[in-house]
């Protein structure tokens, strides 16, 4: 008996780093959200205001941009890493000699910090000597004297690019372990039974990916709803607010501006929302499972 | 309904002979089955006349027009796995009309056409349900109805019974042949179970490295095996195969004088089945040892002798019982039937 209290005893450190850590700061960040704290008035959080910064935000045109840059990115963004993703997955998944070559390759980009991704784009952008400027333009002669990064809707397109580019091949990875797991008897089936290779795709391919696709693509949009390295990097929210996404503006608003209160209130915004996109992927998945193992 | 022609193929992978250059012609209506161990090359023929697997040289017929350069689907053929190959997101229903639905063929005929194939297996009760809510035997009948929906030229079945249990297999073995005598389809059957190619062929091939050794009906291939590879592989429990040499119109070897009816010569092999030797309490009988094992199977007595390294196995009664170690003696019952084989070559020697 005394082994098995001593054995609590010894988990105690840990349990108080991890409550001190990440509980702690989680439960005051949500107190916080109800009171007024200007970190240039205070050092602590002052007077509860309700919901009033709940309610401020839903009012704010700069908060609702940054939610509408959010959702573009993150539709985009995730689209785009699993249509690539998963046809990357059907050219890769003969074993040829390269295989193990190109799956090296691949994961290189994963490997990158998403800091230095931005910050190397910035340069492969550079309108002077940027290295992919300057070859589209080599290529595209019309593109020549294009200022990427100073145009909105290409700033946000070079954003999603450069998250598709970092994430597509990890994602490929996980769409090669789903083709893997489907047995080659229906796909053969189906080539005896008529099936075009368009059709084996769409109807047995695709279906039997279903589950490792939701996985996929639960991950993928948590971690653009994430989105901040590059913002930071890159395009530094611009131009004007066209990349402001909605964790760099909380970003702002709590370290340029100081406001933590409000900050404290996107902030569960962006976990509500979240949380909310999850639980909806989670029983899709669920269902998914009930329908192949029932 | 067709025949198939394997006109001089041969399967290479990159520098590796999987199958030697061999022609084979499979009747219109009839049940070939392909037997042999695990890697002989039984499911590479069966996948190379699907057209799942290209041939390297040679031609490949079916009911006489070249398909070599063909698709599986513009083959007319039909083919069951041994992981039955369900579409795990379609219902029964779905699975057995989706090779109808990919011909064009109208909704309406559609699901009368699926009615009428479930029926014959016995599905009808099951058509809304999913594959994984199925046992392997309904699995395996929903397969075989898939197959049958669209009455194909071919059927190809690749080990179909390997996934079930020992008793389902029994009774889906009576049932596919059934329903081959049904619908007189020409069918290849890929197995390694020797038990279901002896019962369900109308010829049965016996392959190893590739290569067919003997093909032939069953009774055949189990009287008069070509070698002493077929001679081992079908029968059960095998064949006793004994090596010794012949002097005076007799086969000598430790324990065993048998009269046979060959030339004086050395190294052979000679070959007789369990079910072909008795006990004897004669005087000097043609086989003698000291008892080894005795396994009782319901209906018989296996009686294992050894003398040496020599092991013979005899069908005796199954009352027959008698201590281990004790001297025990055999002898060919009347008529029996007894093999002899080279035993460099392997080869059948002509009686």
């Amino acid at each position: 008996m005394r082994d098995r209290s001593l054995q609590y005893v010894l988990l105690v450190p840990a349990f108080v780093i991890v409550l001190a850590t990440t509980f702690y700061p989680l439960a005051y960040s949500l107190t916080t959200a109800f009171r007024d704290w200007d970190l240039t008035r205070s050092r602590r959080p002052e007077g509860w205001v309700g919901f009033d910064n709940f309610a401020h935000a839903f009012t704010e045109s700069h908060f609702l941009n940054s939610l509408w840059v959010t959702t573009i990115f993150v539709v985009t963004s995730v689209a785009l890493t699993l249509v690539i993703a998963m046809s990357l997955a059907l050219l890769l998944r003969r074993k040829g000699r390269m295989h193990t070559f190109t799956r090296v390759v691949l994961i290189l980009p994963f490997a990158m910090s998403p800091a230095l991704i931005g910050v190397s784009y910035r340069f492969m952008f550079n309108p002077e000597f940027g290295v992919l400027s300057n070859g589209l333009a080599a290529i595209f002669p019309w593109l020549e004297g294009t200022a990427w990064l100073a145009d909105p809707e290409l700033a946000m397109a070079i954003l999603v690019l450069t998250d598709v580019w970092h994430w597509a091949p990890y994602m490929t990875f996980m769409c090669l372990g789903g083709l893997a797991s489907i047995p080659r008897e229906t796909e053969e089936a189906a080539r005896i039974d008529g099936a075009s290779n368009i059709r084996i795709f769409f109807g047995i391919i695709l279906p039997q990916m279903k589950g490792v696709l939701l996985v996929t693509a639960i991950l993928k949009t948590i971690f653009a709803l994430k989105m901040f390295d590059q913002v930071v990097t890159l395009t530094g929210g611009g131009p004007g607010t066209s990349t402001e996404t909605l964790a760099y503006f909380i970003f702002n608003v709590g370290f340029e501006w100081y406001d933590m209160g409000y900050a404290s209130a996107l902030a569960w915004i962006l976990t509500a929302i979240m949380m909310t996109i999850s639980i909806w992927y989670v029983r899709m998945l669920l269902s998914e499972r009930k329908m192949a193992t029932a | 309904m067709a025949e198939v022609r394997l006109v001089d193929v041969e399967k290479r992978y990159g520098g590796f002979l999987a199958l030697p250059k061999q022609s084979l012609t499979i009747e219109e209506g009839e049940f070939l089955v392909l037997l042999g161990p695990s890697g002989c090359g039984k499911t590479t023929t069966m996948r190379m006349i699907a057209g799942l697997e290209e041939i390297t040289s040679g031609d490949i017929l079916i009911g006489g027009e070249r398909v070599n350069d063909k698709p599986p689907k513009d083959r007319d053929i039909a083919m069951v796995f041994q992981n039955y190959g369900l579409y795990p997101h379609m219902t029964v229903q779905q699975n057995i009309a989706y090779p109808l639905k990919l011909r064009g063929v109208d909704r309406k005929a559609r699901e009368a056409r699926v009615r009428e194939t479930a029926e014959k297996v016995e599905l009808g009760a099951l058509l809304h349900r999913r594959p994984s809510e199925l046992s392997g035997g309904q699995r395996q009948r929903v397969a075989l109805a898939r197959a049958i929906v669209r009455t194909p030229k071919i059927f190809l079945m690749d080990e179909p019974l390997s996934n079930l249990d020992a008793k389902l297999r029994v009774s889906m073995r009576a049932e596919l042949k059934h329903l081959h005598h049904e619908l007189g389809v020409t069918t290849v059957y890929v197995t390694h179970d020797q038990m279901e190619a002896m019962t369900l062929a109308s010829r049965v091939a016996v392959m190893r490295e590739g290569r067919i050794v003997q093909l032939d009906t069953p009774k055949k291939i189990y009287s008069e095996p070509a070698d002493l590879f077929v001679a081992g592989f079908i029968g059960s429990p095998s064949m006793n195969l004994v090596e010794g040499h012949i002097t005076g119109g007799r086969f000598e070897a430790p324990g065993v004088s048998i009269p046979v009816a060959a030339a004086e010569r050395g190294d052979v092999v000679l070959g007789i089945r369990p079910e072909d030797l008795e006990l004897t309490t004669a005087e000097a009988p043609p086989i003698r040892g000291k008892l080894y094992a005795l396994e009782l199977t319901g209906e018989a007595t296996l009686v294992t002798l050894r003398e040496g390294a020599t092991s013979i196995c005899a069908r005796g009664p199954a009352e027959f019982e008698a201590e281990i170690d004790a001297a025990c003696a055999l002898a060919p019952r009347p008529g029996a039937r007894i093999h002899l084989f080279d035993k460099t070559t392997g080869q059948r020697i002509a009686a």
